[in-house]
C-alpha cells in the first residue's frame, strides 16, 4: 500500500511538472514580496530615463513614463495573479453550489438553472464579459466580477456531472439512510470526492483568467492605469513596440511563462489522478510497454 | 427526424430571445445618461433635450424600446448611434469586411496548418516531432492573439520596413495585406485545438478497420493516409472550428485593436467606453448571432447525417 502511493506521487513529480511547479513558485513569490524585491516604486514617473534599455539601475529598462520595468513587471504579477484568483473564487462560490444542486435534486431546479447555463454560454466567453463591463463600467473590479461570472456555467456542468455520477453511489444511499440532511450529503459527503477534478480544472481555468484578464485590460477595459498589470504593460508596450520592444516584450513572456506552467502543472495533477487520461506516455514507458508484449 | 429538427429550432429561437433580452436590458444598466453622449458635453435646452429623447426613442418605456429594437432587426435596422449619429447598420455594413475577413482567413489558416501537422504527429506519435510540436502548441495556447501580433509588428517593422499592415485600405489587394498579419495571428492561437483535434481523429482513423482492409488488399500507406484517413479526419476539425467561432470573433476584436483595423471590434470597445449602447447591443448581438446560428445548424446538420445524435 505504501510502496504503492510512493510509486505513485514519484509518477506526478515528473520533469516537466517539478519545473512548472517551481516556475509558479517563483512567481508567487515575486509577487508576494515585490514590495521588498523591487528597488522602485512601479508608478514612479521620471521623465529624465524614458524608455531606457536595460541598466544596472533598470534592470530591464523602463517604459515611456520612465517607470521601472521590474517593479512593474512584479507589482504586475501582483494584480494579475490575485485577480485572476478572484476570477475563480467568485466562480466557485457560484458554480459548485449550482452544479451540486442541480446535479443532487435533478427535476425543475436542474432544468432550470442548466437553461440559464446554455443561456450564458451562447455568449463567446469575452463578449459577455465585454457587455457586463458596458453595463457596470469599466474597471479591474468589474472585469473581475464579469469574467467570474462567465467563468460559473462551464464549472457548474463539471460540478453536475461529477456529482451525477457520484450520488448513485453506495455511500450517498448510506448517508441517506443514517438519515444525513441533503446539505450534508451534498457538501460534506458528496463534494469532497468531486475536489480533485474540480482542483484540476481551477488550475487550468486561472490560466484560462489571466489571458482573459490580459485581454480585458489590453483593450482598456479591465486595469486603469497607473496600476501596473501584464496585461495593461503589453498595451502600454504596443505603442513603443519599435522603439523599446522589451516594454511589450516582458510581460509578454511572463504571461505565457505563467500559462505554460500552469496548464503544464494542471495537466500532471490530471493524469496523476488519472492514468487513464495520459495522453503521450513517456518514451521509456512506451518501449517498457512494446518490450512487455514481445516477451 | 422532423421531432429532432423543430426541437433545435424551438431551443435556438428561445436562447436567441433570452440573449436579446440579457443584451438589452444589460446595456441599459449603465447609469451614463444617453442624452449626454449624443450632446458631447455641448449646453443644450430642455426642448433639444426632449427632441433628442423623442429622436432616439429614449422616452418609451423599456418594453417599447425592445419592441422597436427587435423590429427594426428584422428590417435590418440596428438603431441609430448615440455618438456618431448614424445608422449602427450602415456602420457595421461599413466595417464587417475587415472582421469577417479576419475570421474566415483565421479559419483557413488554421485549418491549412492542423491537417499537416496533425498527420504528422498522428503517424509519428511519441517522436522527437511529436514531442516538439507538443511543446509548441502549449506555447501558442499560453500565447493570447494581441501579443502574437505585437510581436509579428516588431519582427516585420525590422525585417521589412516597407510593409504596411495598418490603417485603410483602398483596393482588394491592401485589404488582404491588412488582414493577413491579424489572421495568422488570430489562427496561431486556435492552430492548438485545431492540430489536436485533427491528431486525435488521425490516430482513429489509422487503427480503423477499413485502413486495414486497405492495407491487405496492398495499397500503399501514403496513398491510404492521402486518400482516404485524411479526408474522414479532417471533418472533427472544420466542426470544432464552427464551434469556435465565438472565440474568433472575440479574438478578431482583439487584433484588429492591435492593427487599428476599421473592423467592428474598434466601434464595439469604443462604444462600450463611451457608452454608445445602440452600437453595442447591435454588434453584440450580430456577433451571438452569428454563433448560435452556426452552432444550431451544425446541430441540425449532424442529426441528419448520424442518427444516433438524435436519439440522445
Amino acid at each position: 500500500m505504501k510502496s504503492s502511493t510512493k510509486r505513485k506521487l514519484k509518477s506526478f513529480f515528473t520533469a516537466p511538472v517539478i519545473v512548472s511547479m517551481i516556475i509558479l513558485l517563483i512567481v508567487i513569490i515575486l509577487a508576494v514580496f515585490a514590495n521588498t524585491i523591487a528597488k522602485y516604486d512601479p508608478n514612479e514617473i521620471d521623465i529624465t530615463s524614458m524608455l531606457k534599455g536595460p541598466s544596472v539601475e533598470h534592470i530591464i529598462g523602463t517604459d515611456k513614463s520612465g517607470r521601472d520595468m521590474f517593479a512593474r513587471l512584479l507589482f504586475g504579477a501582483r494584480t494579475t495573479l490575485l485577480s485572476a484568483f478572484a476570477v475563480i473564487i467568485i466562480s466557485v462560490m457560484i458554480g459548485v453550489p449550482t452544479g451540486l444542486i442541480s446535479g443532487y435534486f435533478g427535476g425543475l431546479a436542474d432544468k432550470i438553472l442548466m437553461r440559464i447555463s446554455d443561456v450564458i454560454l451562447s455568449f463567446p466567453c469575452l463578449l459577455l464579459a465585454f457587455v457586463f463591463v458596458s453595463a457596470f463600467g469599466r474597471g479591474l473590479i468589474n472585469a473581475i466580477l464579469a469574467l467570474g461570472i462567465v467563468y460559473v456555467p462551464m464549472l457548474a456542468k463539471l460540478t453536475r456531472s461529477l456529482v451525477l455520477v457520484e450520488k448513485n453511489k453506495v455511500y450517498v444511499e448510506a448517508a441517506k439512510s443514517i438519515g444525513f440532511s441533503d446539505l450534508n450529503i451534498m457538501f460534506v459527503q458528496i463534494l469532497p470526492n468531486c475536489i480533485a477534478t474540480l482542483v484540476v480544472q481551477l488550475t487550468l481555468d486561472i490560466g484560462y483568467a489571466i489571458l482573459d484578464l490580459a485581454a480585458m485590460s489590453f483593450l482598456g477595459l479591465g486595469v486603469q492605469p497607473p496600476t501596473a498589470d501584464w496585461g495593461a504593460m503589453l498595451e502600454e508596450g504596443r505603442i513603443v513596440i519599435t522603439t523599446a520592444p522589451l516594454v511589450a516584450i516582458a510581460p509578454g513572456i511572463m504571461i505565457i511563462v505563467t500559462v505554460v506552467a500552469l496548464n503544464i502543472f494542471g495537466d500532471g495533477v490530471r493524469s496523476y489522478l488519472d492514468p487513464t487520461q495520459r495522453k503521450v506516455p513517456s518514451l521509456r514507458k512506451f518501449r517498457k510497454m512494446v518490450g512487455a508484449e514481445n516477451e | 427526424m422532423k421531432k429532432y429538427v423543430i426541437d433545435k429550432i424551438v431551443q435556438y429561437i428561445i436562447v436567441l430571445v433570452a440573449v436579446s433580452i440579457i443584451i438589452f436590458l444589460m446595456v441599459r444598466l449603465n447609469k451614463t445618461d444617453p442624452v449626454s453622449v449624443i450632446c458631447g458635453g455641448k449646453q443644450t435646452t430642455p426642448e433639444t433635450i426632449a427632441n433628442i429623447r423623442a429622436e432616439f426613442n429614449l422616452d418609451k418605456s423599456y418594453m417599447e424600446q425592445y419592441v422597436i429594437w427587435i423590429n427594426g432587426i428584422f428590417h435590418g435596422d440596428f438603431g441609430t448611434s448615440f455618438q456618431y449619429r448614424q445608422s449602427v447598420t450602415t456602420l457595421i455594413a461599413n466595417r464587417i469586411p475587415v472582421t469577417a475577413g479576419i475570421v474566415l482567413l483565421a479559419a483557413l489558416f488554421s485549418v491549412i496548418i492542423a491537417i499537416p501537422t496533425g498527420i504528422i504527429t498522428a503517424i509519428r506519435q511519441n517522436s522527437i516531432l511529436d514531442t516538439g510540436i507538443s511543446v509548441l502548441q502549449l506555447i501558442l495556447v499560453a500565447c493570447p492573439p494581441f501579443l502574437t501580433c505585437i510581436l509579428m509588428i516588431l519582427v516585420i517593422s525590422s525585417t521589412s520596413p516597407g510593409f504596411s499592415f495598418t490603417g485603410s485600405y483602398g483596393n482588394f489587394g491592401e485589404f488582404i495585406q491588412r488582414i493577413s498579419l491579424p489572421a495568422v495571428a488570430l489562427a496561431f492561437s486556435m492552430i492548438a485545438l485545431t492540430s489536436r483535434v485533427m491528431k486525435t481523429s488521425m490516430i482513429e482513423q489509422l487503427n480503423s478497420n477499413y485502413k486495414l482492409v486497405a492495407t491487405a488488399k496492398g495499397l500503399p500507406d501514403s496513398k491510404i493516409i492521402l486518400g482516404h484517413c485524411v479526408k474522414n479526419a479532417s471533418i472533427p476539425v472544420i466542426t470544432i472550428l464552427a464551434t469556435q467561432i465565438g472565440v474568433l470573433l472575440v479574438g478578431s476584436v482583439l487584433v484588429e485593436n492591435v492593427f487599428s483595423l476599421a473592423g467592428l471590434g474598434g466601434i464595439l470597445i469604443d462604444g462600450i467606453k463611451s457608452c454608445d449602447y445602440p452600437v453595442v447591443q447591435g454588434i453584440t448581438m450580430l456577433m451571438v448571432f452569428i454563433f448560435l446560428t452556426i452552432s444550431a445548424l451544425m446541430d441540425i446538420l449532424y442529426g441528419i447525417i448520424d442518427p444516433r445524435i438524435r436519439i440522445k
